[in-house]
């Protein structure tokens, strides 16, 4: 009778054991096929990712060791890259390119952080100023290029009323090589300010108020409250706006197509390297040139990116 | 259970497949495709042919921002063609001018049209894509190339593959040309006569210097001439040459072309618009400064290297239509010179419907069509009958158009879309705002085309 019961006992524990096992077998693999169902819902933005940019990448690359009109293709080896690197053009158009960047950078970025400084101490209108400053950024820069040929007109441009009107002399902006890389840089910043002021103001309002009443306590000023506590809190911050501007800045194309043309005219003055490729690859049929020329683009965006990570010791 | 978990995953699937299916297809604009079913009857049966087509083409009926007027759409000639061809269908690919170089080589490439509007014959024949016409034409005793305006089938002459001769690949579908404009007004405010009919420079440059400074009738200031220095200054300057019996050089094929960027011609010609620059408005390298141009407050009395499409249909709209006058470009001893433009069209060699493709062309280049792009798109016809429209000759600014469209160069200028025209032109901006001398300008220029020739 014990045996009897000890024996209806085991087979009930092994049963159980054997559901358990079974269960959590079951479990395994509902979480297993829930997993793969997720990876279905990835096939469309997987495949555009395929399509759209993996594809055109490596044919791209393929295509940069060609000389290529887009159906008759020869190879040709390194010789679309030596080309590009002996380019006249091509260095000037890298030397706009760094120009026109060097100098939105290093106006945007403080300009950008001393708005954002001033609007986060007003005590009323903060979300005026905030949509006031960040409307440019939110235009496409398409049509604010338009808009700024008529702003910065030889003649019948307002900033050269103002200038006139002032006594000083009133540049050709673009059309003038000696201006039109200025008329550029100060499309570019008007356009980029209010993000960078949106990003400074993030970040100035995350910084401990605890930390401005310490060194209230401690006696120091405003401007040394500045200096010491929140220029130092915004480091990371002006990482972040010096890597993404510079990247966005290397790539520049849409206003200076707008304004000079493919050819950046006047003589090349605002040409970058993003028009260079856009010259040679779409207006002239060199498909294997331009594509040479986006893969030195890439790479010099590469160098430079590792070394501003560098210098602003950002960790991604 | 699993049986159950899989029929899950394939709804999903499909689901999910329709689902990006719809999006692709929405995304889709109607109005600038159209497609239609093959017909089952009629000679034409089941043929079925794709046009591409460029410009503000539409098929439904569009305002026209200009004139405010409507404009039928293309689904007018459409329905003709196929009435004329029982059991064709014609489905058209509306584009913009804007990218559509890269956009045909796309669909060349990957043979998405039969028919193509294609400016840049010269550089897709020798790709070997496009169906030689001269065996057609032949073959055709019904059609004619005298129906063409003088020069027009020349001009879009190219090479094929191998050839070394210049051959038809394409018929001249919508014209294009060159020409001086000149506003009367200001002539008559400044006692000036009006450009002859075939202006020298000499004439040009006397004049504009005349009508520079207070216009002595409104007080308003006034310049002589206007030039585009930037994007087009390369056409402007080999007409210059041309005007002097000078040429850009010689040659149509790659291998055979050979520059003449640096001769006394082209360096006359750029001093000549060095000068001119003293009565013009600022801006003219960035192409400014013409903003009052066909409105009634214009300001420039000779406007240089200027287009029927900019011209004509605004000049009308604006009620300027007796104040603009057109004289021809500046041309050599043979009468000739200047830049020859327009659009041809062209049938893809892997077309499939070749003998309806070859309807088409026929059709586009018919009273039919010609009339029709010209009244309701103010594209210029490239027919000599065009001269005896009601609606041509209600625009009397036409016919100096149709003139000014027997006389340029042809063929086109070889190097027209390629890097020495870019090379030019940089280097004419570059003596216009003077960072170069013109002789220096044109020295490098020269060097630089020679060179991206021999290396290409």
């Amino acid at each position: 009778m014990a045996n009897n019961s000890m024996e209806a006992a085991n087979t009930a524990t092994q049963s159980v054991n054997t559901n358990t096992h079974t269960e959590s077998k079951t479990m395994k693999q509902k979480k297993r096929s829930s997993q793969w169902t997720w990876y279905i819902f990835l096939i469309p933005s997987f495949l555009g990712i395929l399509l759209f940019m993996v594809y055109p990448i490596a044919e791209s690359l393929r295509l940069s060791f060609f000389k290529s009109n887009g159906t008759i293709e020869t190879f040709t080896g390194l010789a679309n890259f030596r080309t590009v690197l002996t380019s006249g053009p091509f260095w000037n158009s890298v030397w706009n390119t760094f120009y026109i960047g060097i100098f939105q950078i290093i106006i945007t970025i403080p300009l950008g952080f001393i708005f954002a400084t001033l609007i986060n101490s007003v005590s009323k209108g903060k979300n005026f100023f905030k949509v006031l400053y960040f409307l440019p950024n939110v235009t496409s820069i398409v049509a604010a290029a338009m808009i700024f040929q008529f702003v910065l007109h030889p003649e019948m441009g307002i900033l050269n009323y103002i200038l006139g009107s002032l006594g000083l002399p009133t540049p050709g902006w673009f059309s003038d090589p000696a201006t039109s890389k200025w008329g550029v840089i100060l499309l570019a910043v008007w356009h980029w300010i209010g993000f960078v002021i949106i990003i400074c103001l993030a970040n100035l309002q995350a910084i401990s108020s605890e930390m401005y009443e310490a060194a209230k306590i401690d006696g120091a000023s405003g401007i040394q409250q500045w200096f010491f506590i929140t220029i130092p809190n915004m480091t990371g911050t002006f990482a972040f706006l010096l890597i993404t501007g510079w990247i966005g800045a290397l790539q520049r194309f849409n206003e200076v197509y707008v304004v000079g043309g493919p050819n950046g005219s006047p003589a090349r003055s605002i040409q970058t390297m993003g028009a260079f490729i856009y010259e040679r690859g779409f207006t002239g049929f060199e498909f294997g040139i331009a594509s040479a020329a986006t893969y030195i683009m890439f790479i010099i965006i590469l160098i430079f990116t590792f070394i501003n990570l560098k210098v602003s010791k950002m960790k991604i | 259970m699993r049986r159950g978990i899989y029929k899950k995953k394939i709804t999903l699937f499909i689901t999910m497949m329709l689902l990006l299916s719809f999006a692709l297809v929405g995304c889709v604009p109607k109005s600038n495709s159209s497609s239609s079913t093959s017909k089952t009857e009629g000679k034409w049966a089941g043929q079925k042919i794709k046009v591409q087509m460029i410009g503000d083409f539409a098929m439904e009926d569009k305002t026209d921002p200009v004139t405010g007027e409507t404009a039928k759409g293309m689904k007018v000639v459409k329905e003709e063609f196929e009435k004329q061809h029982p059991g064709a269908t014609v489905d058209f690919v509306l584009m913009p001018w804007e990218g559509y170089t890269e956009k045909t080589q796309a669909m060349i490439t990957s043979g998405e049209a039969d028919v193509y509007q294609m400016p840049g014959v010269a550089d897709f024949a020798p790709q070997g894509v496009l169906e030689p016409l001269q065996p057609w034409i032949e073959k055709d005793k019904e059609f004619s190339l005298d129906i063409f305006i003088d020069n027009q089938v020349d001009g879009w002459k190219a090479l094929g593959t191998d050839s070394k001769e210049l051959d038809i690949f394409g018929l001249p579908f919508l014209g294009d040309t060159r020409f001086i404009a000149y506003d009367k007004k200001i002539f008559d405010d400044w006692g000036v006569e009006y450009p002859s009919e075939n202006p020298t420079m000499e004439e040009i440059a006397e004049k504009a210097k005349q009508m520079t400074g207070k216009n002595p009738k409104t007080g308003e200031q006034n310049y002589g001439i206007w030039f585009r220095g930037d994007w087009s200054s390369a056409f402007t300057l080999v007409d210059l040459a041309e005007g002097q019996n000078g040429t850009w050089g010689t040659g149509f094929a790659w291998d055979e072309v050979k520059f003449n960027l640096d001769s006394p011609e082209m360096l006359n010609g750029l001093n000549w618009l060095l000068e001119m620059q003293k009565y013009a408005p600022k801006g003219i390298v960035s192409n400014q400064g013409n903003e009052k141009w066909l409105s009634k407050d214009n300001n420039i009395a000779i406007m240089l290297n200027q287009g029927p499409g900019d011209t004509v249909k605004p000049a009308y709209a604006q009620g300027l239509g007796d104040r603009i006058g057109i004289v021809n470009e500046f041309k050599n001893d043979e009468g000739r010179g200047g830049l020859f433009a327009g659009s041809p069209i062209t049938i893809a060699k892997s077309s499939k419907n070749k003998e309806l493709a070859w309807e088409w062309v026929k059709f586009a280049t018919s009273d039919f069509v010609q009339k029709f792009v010209f009244e309701e798109y103010g594209a210029i016809p490239a027919v000599k009958s065009a001269t005896e429209w009601e609606s041509v000759k209600e625009m009397p600014l036409m016919l100096p158009v149709f003139k000014a469209m027997e006389t340029p160069m042809t063929p086109r200028y070889p190097w027209g879309s390629s890097q020495p025209r870019f090379i030019l032109t940089s280097e004419i901006e570059a003596a216009l705002t003077g960072n170069r001398s013109a002789e220096d300008a044109l020295k490098k220029a020269q060097k630089e085309s020679t060179e991206w020739v021999e290396n290409r």
